[in-house]
């Protein structure tokens, strides 16, 4: 029993010292682990998505927060923004915090660099930093173009090709708030209310308890919870958006049964992934499109299980550029490897929930040495 | 060295000089905040200014010459008087105008926060959820009804509504360990990523 007595007079440093190695060990050696996605977030994701293709709908994103929360609203906003360009949704981004305005443009451009194709006024439009979200929520309801009339980037909203087919909520259908206080209120409250748009949130865990009444009576179309949350949206991205195959060249529709497939697996592996497994049809149409390069495929490739198959991390850059770029990223796309940026919150889930398990063997010895003690004291 | 190099191991450092509070406070730590503080201070002057007065103030007034614009100038203005302790008063009438927005917002908020989530308890009982999500919201009504006593039946009834309250709270606690850890997250794989490189 001493040992309890230990623990309950432990210096907390202690604790924040596991605590800390606990984040840190799963932060610095990831491990595969799946994420199972919840209804909240399925809804948005398939709400988003119906909208990929047309010119006649966009989404709406709200940053309404600063830097203190970014480590978990940000990687659902990347999330959200990549699902867009994947996808080609037209995307609008604003914010009534002056604070939120960098936030957006680093969350574009993190994504923009890997989608060189995407042009801004075109595929999406920054309305930058606004003043009066009550009036500009409510003023959007009729006209989007002559409520915020210049974007971030100064250039007058009715002359971007961004904006044929989009006049009010009609067309920008959705609106999504990150927020680390009070998410949707003006949303839900204006927007919804007078106009019907769809309105979901993004929020820090800890806002979810108030926000689960709006998501419960129908209010909120979906919720990204936390870390968790977005998480559970970049899984979605990475099995539905960015899946490319013959049948489904820019990405494929939401499918529950899909996300049951064991196929799946090789989609969402947060681990550095190296190697690039081809069948041997699928290699012998590679060398048919590719015919100038088919020496050094011979070269690079190895017969593994019936498979011929590329270890990326293995050629070198001279090999690299007798590959050419357009082979190359065939190659590394084989490999289904997630940039960090796309995995951030599913590699911190892994340590959330290392350090969910030490919190609770903590309170766990707690109270065991509280009742320990206090039957100790009425025994004296 | 590069401007992202530079700018990463000043975030690490003042991150260092944070978390230094764990062990004790100390001057590093102190530093930290009310660097913190200052600094947000001249971002949200110099962003309002570049951002609400030249856009909203100075270019309609002196560029377009929108003057009815000085109207609305002036009552805003008038807030600045907060700073003076006989003239404080006049800074009420902004106050008043702002307070419209609030009168316009009641119906909405109304409809949002109370009129749907009331309508949203009396649909029929086809789930359990639903079943207990009614008899939750009853008895934590209840519980705050203080003109009867808690006592018998009734008392049990409104025990239970405590005890919904107590699982509604353990829910957020779990909610904000959680969101604590994510902000720890966040930090360390700034510094194991963005700053050593431990990571690709």
């Amino acid at each position: 029993m001493k040992i309890f007595e230990v623990l309950q007079a432990l210096d907390r440093r202690y604790i924040y010292l596991v605590v800390a190695l606990a984040i840190i060990v799963p932060l610095m050696i990831p491990y595969n682990s799946d994420v199972v996605t919840t209804p909240p977030t399925e809804n948005l994701y398939q709400l988003i998505d119906s909208y990929a293709g047309r010119s006649d709908k966009a989404i709406l994103v709200s940053f309404n927060h600063d830097a203190a929360t970014m480590p978990e609203l940000f990687p659902m906003e990347v999330a959200i923004i990549r699902h867009c360009f994947e996808r080609k949704i037209k995307l609008f981004t604003v914010s009534f915090l002056a604070a939120g305005a960098p936030i957006i443009d680093y969350a574009i451009n993190s994504v923009k660099e890997e989608y060189p194709d995407i042009q801004s006024g075109v595929h999406y439009c920054n309305f930058g930093y606004k003043i009066m979200p009550m009036i500009t929520a409510l003023g959007m309801g009729d006209n989007i173009a002559t409520t915020i009339d210049t974007d971030a980037e100064g250039r007058k909203l009715a002359t971007l090709p961004i904006m044929k087919d989009i006049v009010n909520y009609n067309e920008m259908n959705l609106i999504i708030e990150t927020s680390g206080s009070t998410a949707g209120g003006v949303w839900i409250t204006y927007a919804r209310a007078k106009f019907g748009a769809n309105v979901a949130v993004g929020v820090t865990a800890v806002m979810a308890a108030d926000m689960y009444p709006y998501l419960q009576s129908g209010q909120l179309i979906g919720m990204l919870t936390g870390l968790k949350g977005a998480a559970e949206y970049e899984k979605l991205v990475d099995v539905f958006a960015a899946y490319r195959d013959d049948y489904f060249p820019t990405g494929r529709p939401f499918s529950k049964e899909i996300l049951r497939d064991e196929s799946v697996k090789k989609l969402i592996n947060i681990t550095t992934q190296t190697q690039a497994a081809f069948t041997p049809e699928e290699y012998n149409s590679i060398t048919a499109k590719y015919p100038l390069q088919i020496n050094e495929l011979n070269k690079l490739k190895q017969d593994k299980d019936g498979q011929v198959v590329f270890d990326v991390s293995k050629i070198s850059p001279d090999e690299q550029k007798a590959l050419g770029d357009n082979l190359w990223n065939v190659l590394n796309k084989k490999t289904y490897n997630i940039l960090y940026k796309f995995k951030t919150a599913r590699i911190g889930m892994n340590a959330q929930s290392v350090a969910h398990i030490m919190i609770f063997v903590f309170i766990l010895f707690g109270n065991i040495g509280y009742f320990i003690s206090k039957a100790k004291e009425k025994k004296a | 060295m590069s401007f992202e190099l530079i700018s990463n191991l000043v975030a690490a450092f003042f991150t260092l000089c944070i978390f230094s509070f764990l062990y004790k406070d100390n001057p590093f730590y102190q530093m930290a905040e009310q660097l913190l503080v200052g600094i947000s201070v001249g971002y949200g002057v110099v962003y309002s200014y570049k951002n609400i007065f030249i856009p909203y103030f100075y270019q309609p007034i002196f560029l377009k010459q929108q003057f009815i614009l000085i109207i609305p100038a002036l009552i805003g203005s008038l807030y600045l008087f907060r700073l003076s302790r006989n003239l404080s008063w006049l800074s009420r009438y902004p106050i008043a105008f702002s307070m419209m927005s609030v009168g316009a917002g009641v119906p909405f908020s109304m409809h949002a926060s109370i009129l749907v989530q009331m309508r949203q308890a009396m649909v029929p009982l086809e789930t359990l959820n639903l079943f207990l999500i009614l008899i939750g919201t009853i008895s934590v009504l209840l519980y705050f009804y203080f003109s009867k006593a808690h006592t018998g039946l009734y008392g049990k009834f409104t025990t239970l509504g405590k005890w919904y309250m107590m699982i509604g709270f353990g829910a957020s606690f779990g909610l904000t360990v959680m969101a604590r850890i994510s902000l720890l997250i966040g930090r360390i794989q700034f510094l194991v990523v963005d700053v050593f490189k431990l990571l690709k």
